[in-house]
């Protein structure tokens, strides 16, 4: 894989807060169900990449997008998470299925 | 919100097998096949298209084939999508083959 970065200011920015959409899956899709919905924060911009969903089908996957590491508190994804408050869940999801929202006061 | 066959995670699965065990020559066979058409130099289709193939199958079949298996009717939808060959050419071949192992005790 050759990561091409993005435009610069284009990317959202390590430690941002998103919310994973919850959208109806593409007919390939790389979101996971248990992340839809859910609030993480931005932990690495992994570059762009041809869209798999479009590859799936023998296109040339333009435009490309945007691949976030994105890490996720296990409390936020399971409702009934019995580990450690600390524990985290990282996941690679495509700009299209982020949207970032504001960030906890601290 | 739809979840698709092979999107399992975060359900209850029970203990995982991790034995390890030899690739069989049919597991071999299917793996060549698969990586000679998806290589560089045929093109014929992508990992995300294997994927995509795949996870058209039934929640019935996705949890009642063998990896390999899902493998193999993968690369076969995939050939025939893309023309490479028809779905009557490979039954054609695969009567011939039935044929000639009952009559003769090989392939």
């Amino acid at each position: 894989m050759n990561a091409i970065p993005p435009r610069t200011g284009h990317a959202l920015a390590p430690g941002a807060t998103v919310r994973i959409l919850k959208q109806p899956p593409e007919a390939h899709c790389r979101t996971p169900y248990y992340l839809r919905g859910a609030k993480g924060e931005i932990a690495e911009v992994r570059g762009l990449f041809r869209d798999p969903s479009l590859l799936a089908f023998h296109k040339p996957g333009l435009p490309m997008r945007i691949l976030y590491r994105v890490k996720f508190k296990q409390v936020d994804v399971w409702p009934n998470y019995a580990g450690s408050k600390n524990d985290t869940v990282v996941a690679d999801i495509y700009e299209h299925w982020i949207e970032a929202i504001a960030g906890e006061t601290k | 919100m739809e979840r698709k066959v092979n999107d399992l995670g975060g359900q209850p699965a029970g203990p995982v097998c991790l034995d390890e065990h030899p690739s069989t020559l049919h597991e071999k066979r299917v793996d060549a096949l698969q990586k000679i058409l998806s290589g560089s130099k045929l093109g014929v289709f992508t990992s995300d298209a294997m994927r995509r193939a795949i996870e058209s199958n039934t929640a019935e079949d996705y949890k009642g084939m063998l990896y390999y298996d899902k493998w193999i009717r993968a690369v076969r939808d995939l050939i025939i999508e893309q023309q490479l060959v028809t779905a009557k050419e490979i039954d054609d071949r695969v009567a011939e083959l039935r044929v000639r192992l009952a009559k003769t005790g090989k392939l």
